[in-house]
């Protein structure tokens, strides 16, 4: 759990952070969003105190990061930039192993661990283990670059920007991948991003920034009824405020009884999903089905549009 | 490298060494240069003795100058030494300007005759491209690698020694590299102040009049400095090799 209280940062007369606070709880995905010179980066190297704050504090599991010698803190929070910083003079093994190395882990340990982040981030250990930065994709490099972040089983990680540098493609495959790891090692994650989409996507909770003030720190649901401020409104985008909402629910949620015809959808695709079926098909209802294929029910255009707006 | 290259390299050696061990077997390519029955290879001392004391002088001054300006080169690009720039910039810039014989002119009166003076000079004039260089390869490396390993918790020794200097290093040899063949062809002046070395020949052939002597002494600098700049050149790309940025083949 990550608990940050009041934190500020001036510059001279400008203050790029101001007076924010907000908590993130443990396994818990935050993603900061903002425009570009909102003090989203300022704010979170606050938190590893790569930049020291003017005032405030930030608490790790109840500690006070102050607390702690910086090089010791740092070792114990994962952190990932835009462009990863690989190593280009180490191996992929070698920057994965940075951490541990730093805190004097066994070598078989340093080994294993490799090997394990490896498998975990699909990259084939025989193949990659030995390559230098230079000789691997975006893609790959991007996970090296979360892996080696991960290496010493943070309980934190901090993430700015860690998919800026993909093409769209790549860019929602390795979103995936980070969901998923996430939620395997349960790690707090606060994540720093441009990407309205990516935010939704990612975010247990989002914290929208402007001009280093904290105008809303909600669910994403919340941010999309109950906008704090027009500012708010805007960034989410009026137009794709509907299909934002539909994309939070499953359709296992709208789930209306009785049949329909046509190839099923799943309980576990989202209202959204169900929608672009529906309108693709040009059907007013669609079957849905479990997991394993067995009928569970319906959902129609107009339980649809139910769901898809402010007012139940 | 290619075969053809590994073969001349080979061969270049071979006959630098046949040369300076056994200069008399050279004596038929002298002897039309040097004039009225005069000797055609240098007789008044060793040419062996004369190269290895040169290369131990150009040896002992590159290396305290590398110390020195590498040294320099990290001070300044720390947080905190950031004020010295200038002030380096301004001592390595002296040493390169004020000519190497003036040293020598003003060393002597304070350390005498020798290899002081020698060294001295050499170590001064040397200073530039390794203190230029260290700084080119030391501000070179990608802000993105030093936050993320400061990011990670590496402490500024750990930065340095880790990240910073490996990166930089190609850059750094070859300052190094390019000082040597400055020093090795300066260094041949050091025999004004009777300092050993390869300077020698060339100033008895001089004061004798004699073009085969003052031939063979530039000839062996020269030879020595091929050499010497080749195999440096292959550290470099091995040291570069690595990363990969500076022709570095991808495997
Ligand atoms: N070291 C510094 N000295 C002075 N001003 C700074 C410094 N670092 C950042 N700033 C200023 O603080 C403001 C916020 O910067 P920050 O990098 O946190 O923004 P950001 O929200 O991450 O922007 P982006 O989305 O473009 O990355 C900017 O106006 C920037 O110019
Ligand atoms: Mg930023």
């Amino acid at each position: 759990m990550i608990e940050i209280e009041r934190l500020t940062k001036r510059y001279g007369a400008t203050t790029v952070v101001d007076d924010v606070s907000f908590r993130v709880e443990e396994g818990a995905i935050a993603v900061v969003v903002g425009t570009s010179g909102a003090g989203k980066s300022t704010l979170l190297r606050m938190i590893n105190r790569l930049v020291a704050p003017s005032a405030g504090r930030v608490l790790v599991d109840g500690e006070d990061t102050m607390a702690i010698p910086e090089d010791a803190l740092r070792h114990r929070i994962g952190y990932v930039i835009q462009g990863y910083g690989l190593f280009p003079h180490r191996t992929v093994a070698e920057n994965i192993a940075t951490v541990p190395r730093l805190l004097g882990w066994e070598k078989r340990r340093i080994a294993a661990r490799v090997e394990e982040l490896l498998d975990l981030f699909q990259l084939d250990p025989g193949e990659f283990a030995q390559k230098f930065p230079h000789q691997l994709s975006g893609g790959q490099q991007q996970r090296v670059g979360v892996a080696r972040a991960l290496a010493a089983k943070p309980a934190l990680l901090l993430m700015d920007e860690p998919f800026g540098a993909l093409d769209p493609v790549i860019r929602s495959r390795a979103q995936d991948d980070l969901l998923a790891i996430q939620r395997r090692l349960r790690t707090t994650v606060v994540l720093v991003t441009h990407d309205m989409n990516e935010a939704f996507h990612l975010g247990d909770r989002i914290a929208v920034m402007d001009r280093g003030r904290l105008l809303q720190y909600a669910s994403p649901g919340e941010l999309l009824l109950r906008p704090a401020e027009a500012f708010v409104e805007q960034l989410v985008g009026t137009a794709e405020r509907p299909f934002r909402l539909l994309s939070l629910t499953k359709v296992g949620e709208a789930l209306e009884p009785g049949h329909a015809e046509g190839e099923p959808i799943l309980l576990s695709a989202t209202l959204r999903d169900a929608l672009s079926q529906l309108v693709w098909l040009g059907r007013e209802a669609l079957p849905v089905v479990d997991a394993a294929g067995a009928p569970a029910g319906r959902i129609s255009i107009a339980q649809i549009l139910r769901h898809g707006r402010a007012l139940p | 490298m290619s075969r053809r290259a590994f073969v001349l390299r080979g061969l270049a050696l071979l006959l630098f060494v046949a040369f300076v061990t056994a200069p008399q077997l050279f004596a038929f390519v002298f002897e039309p240069l040097a004039a009225n029955r005069a000797p055609a290879i240098y007789n008044q001392g060793s040419l062996l003795a004369l190269t290895l004391s040169h290369l131990r002088t150009v040896a002992l001054a590159t290396l305290a100058s590398t110390v020195l300006a590498v040294a320099l080169g990290i001070l300044v690009t720390r947080p905190w030494g950031q004020e010295f720039l200038p002030l380096s910039r301004a001592i390595v810039n002296i040493g390169q300007t004020f000519p190497p014989v003036a040293v020598l002119a003003i060393a002597v009166p304070l350390v005498g005759f020798g290899e002081k003076p020698a060294f001295i000079a050499l170590f001064l004039y040397g200073l530039l491209p390794i203190f230029e260089n260290t700084l080119t390869g030391l501000t070179g490396v990608s802000p993105q690698t030093l936050e993320a390993a400061k990011g990670m918790g590496l402490n500024a020794r750990q930065r340095l020694l880790q990240v910073e200097l490996p990166l930089a290093l190609p850059v750094i040899l070859a300052g190094i590299r390019l000082s040597v063949i400055i020093s090795l062809g300066t260094a041949t002046i050091g025999s004004t102040v009777a300092a050993k070395g390869l300077g020698e020949v060339i100033i008895a052939g001089l004061q004798s009049n004699n073009l085969a002597f003052v031939l063979q002494g530039g000839l062996v600098v020269a030879l020595m400095a091929v050499l010497i700049h080749d195999g440096l050149g292959l550290a470099e790309r091995m040291a570069a090799r690595k990363p990969g940025r500076h022709g570095g083949e991808a495997a």
